[in-house]
């Protein structure tokens, strides 16, 4: 008897107990909450909203790390309009975008169409596509100084080939952004592929068997069934390489050329870096982080419109 | 294959007809997939191939392809430029930001999913704020934070800084731990466990795929950083790998010749390039679940 009852009691029990000592389970569970919590939110105040809110602040500040900061008013927004290279540099940063963000995605979207085939041997050749991933902005930059070196480099060797001759790229006041952009590229194609080709095992067979019988040729199924259908891919892609083509060529560019020749790769985060680090004028470049981050808003929202500008381009020209 | 042209052949002469556009198009398709796949592998074959040249070599016009002499000795000399200390660095500071990412990213992702609290909604929103600040945006600001809590210089500016931005590993592993089935855990809190125990023996053991992805992917984001070790830590002692390569990239040191630079670089891409090759499998998740290199 009380060998049956036993096990049918035990948690009817125990659920007595828990209704009993509510307040004590509650008790327990905040507990474990603000334990397994704290340290978290602890670290992530002060190393992401504390410097958040520092930024805004300072940049209504002089200060050069060591003296006491100096309160200015506007005067780092003043300067600001004031500074030629600002509005240089912010032209170069969007060069980067324009040049890179686009043409990644695209050529993105084709290289992930083009292996994803279930072809034997097919996912070891898929390999070289994704190696770029593991190559840092450290090694990619000696390795493609190499490459762009004028006299021996491979890449005036190859242009040599088709008849083009050669320049040296990197000293170049036109070429050097984009002989980095084709670098940077390069090295963020794995990252679109990836994500695309995860995408493209969820785009509908049948759709695509349909547009085929229809005689829809590989091509404009390419365009018509399978574009529209991984747009939701194509917005996080966008939304990541938009802020890759900004941090990229600002590391690139500092190891690179130093922003050169003449500030023609100087992007607003390499003049940022040189204001605080080189110039120590932390308020100023407090001030122009603040732009940036205007920039990449600006960006963020304006291109929410691209696709309904696209389309209504695309329906004047049917 | 050869059986499924035989079968078409007997068959209507229409058929094979489609049969053999269909086998021009395959080879059409292996071969633009090879070929692109060269292209793109093709620099980091340059890299290897001449980080093994003799100086000569590399500075040969026209260009090499293949070293004509392989010259293992650039790599005692580019570990020799690196030094040990540098290499250790390197794996210091990414075991450390991922081990540390982990051990505070983990519990607390659990918490907001499983444990009910009051607060947790506002913790939520909290966490989702700045997710999207690149980090050159935010960059001096978290110099000077690091710089006034007297980190900068050392080993644990260079790492915790980075470990505190847990907004992402946060919700990703919330998102984990909300999928999972609510009976398993209810019948581990009937059994009477706790939540440290709930954590450690029910919900790590099944996060293991997850947990994996995102390891791959953090753990190479720290190896691969520049831009906060060099402002972190910039002295020698502290030097990691890529900030020890940046000046070969603009001939700022110019008594390290191309092929020993090169050879360097290859050093500081064997570990992560080795941890790929067997572990796709993790970093092609890790990317796909998280979409991010951040």
């Amino acid at each position: 008897m009380a060998l049956s009852e036993s096990p049918s009691s035990h948690p009817t029990d125990r659920r007595l107990r828990r209704s009993v000592g509510w307040g004590s389970t509650k008790t327990r569970d905040n507990a474990a909450a603000a334990l397994f919590i704290g340290p978290n939110i602890i670290l992530y105040g002060l190393f992401v909203v504390i410097p958040a809110v520092a930024g805004i602040v300072l940049s209504f500040y002089s200060w050069d790390f060591v003296d006491a900061p100096k309160f200015v008013g506007m005067a780092n927004f003043n300067a600001m309009f004031a500074d030629p290279v600002v509005a240089q540099s912010v032209l170069v940063s969007l060069g980067f975008l324009l040049l890179g963000v686009i043409p990644t995605i695209a050529i993105g979207f084709l290289l992930a169409n083009l292996v994803n085939a279930k072809m034997r041997g097919v996912s070891v050749v898929r390999v070289l596509y994704f190696i770029p991933l593991v190559v840092s902005a450290a090694v990619s930059s000696v390795l493609w100084a190499w490459i762009y070196q004028p006299q021996s480099g491979i890449f005036n060797q190859l242009l040599s080939l088709v008849g083009l001759k050669g320049i040296a790229w990197l000293s170049d006041t036109t070429w050097a952004l984009p002989a980095l952009t084709i670098m940077i590229i390069w090295m963020s194609l794995p990252l679109v592929i990836i994500l695309y080709l995860a995408a493209l095992q969820r785009v509908s067979e049948d759709l695509i068997e349909a547009a085929e019988l229809d005689g829809a040729g590989p091509f404009r199924r390419l365009i018509q069934i399978v574009w529209p259908s991984v747009a939701s891919t194509t917005i996080l892609v966008f939304a990541l390489e938009l802020l890759n083509f900004i941090a990229l060529p600002f590391e690139i560019a500092l190891i690179m050329t130093q922003g050169g020749p003449i500030n023609s790769t100087t992007t607003l985060s390499l003049y940022i870096y040189r204001q605080a680090f080189d110039q120590g004028k932390v308020g100023y470049a407090s001030a122009l982080s603040l732009l940036q981050f205007l920039m990449i808003v600006v960006i963020v929202v304006g291109a929410r419109y691209i696709p309904r500008w696209v389309s209504a381009v695309a329906r004047r020209n049917a | 294959m050869s059986a499924g042209v035989v079968t078409g052949a007997r068959r209507a002469p229409r058929k094979k007809a489609v049969i053999s556009t269909k086998r021009a198009g395959f080879i059409l398709r292996w071969v633009v997939i090879a070929a692109v796949g060269i292209v793109m592998g093709f620099p980091l074959f340059y890299l290897f191939s001449s980080s093994l040249m003799t100086a000569h070599d590399v500075s040969a016009y026209p260009p090499h392809l293949l070293p004509p002499v392989v010259n293992w000795a650039n790599f005692v000399d580019a570990f020799n430029y690196l030094t040990g200390r540098t290499i250790f660095n390197t794996f210091l500071y990414s075991i450390g930001i991922l081990v540390l990412q982990l051990v505070i990213v983990l519990p607390a992702g659990f918490a907001l999913a499983r444990i009910p609290f009051k607060g947790a909604a506002i913790i939520l929103g909290f966490l989702l704020v700045p997710m999207f600040l690149p980090t050159t945006v935010v960059l001096v600001p978290l110099f000077v934070v690091t710089h006034q809590l007297g980190l900068v210089g050392g080993y644990a500016g260079m790492i915790i800084p980075i470990v505190g931005r847990t907004a992402f590993g946060t919700l990703l592993f919330r998102q984990f731990f909300v999928g999972l089935p609510p009976a398993l855990i209810e019948s581990a809190r009937m059994d009477g466990a706790g939540w440290f125990r709930i954590l450690w023996s029910v919900a790590l053991p099944l996060a293991r795929p997850a947990i994996a992805a995102y390891a791959s992917i953090t753990f190479l984001n720290a190896w691969n950083d520049y831009i906060w070790p060099l402002v972190s830590a910039p002295d020698d002692a502290h030097r990691v790998m890529s900030v020890a390569l940046a000046p070969l990239a603009s001939g700022q040191l110019s008594n390290i010749p191309p092929n020993i630079g090169l050879a360097a670089a290859v050093i500081s891409t064997i570990p992560v390039l080795i941890t790929f090759l067997f572990a796709q499998k993790w970093y092609v998740q890790g990317i796909v679940g998280t979409g991010v290199d951040y």
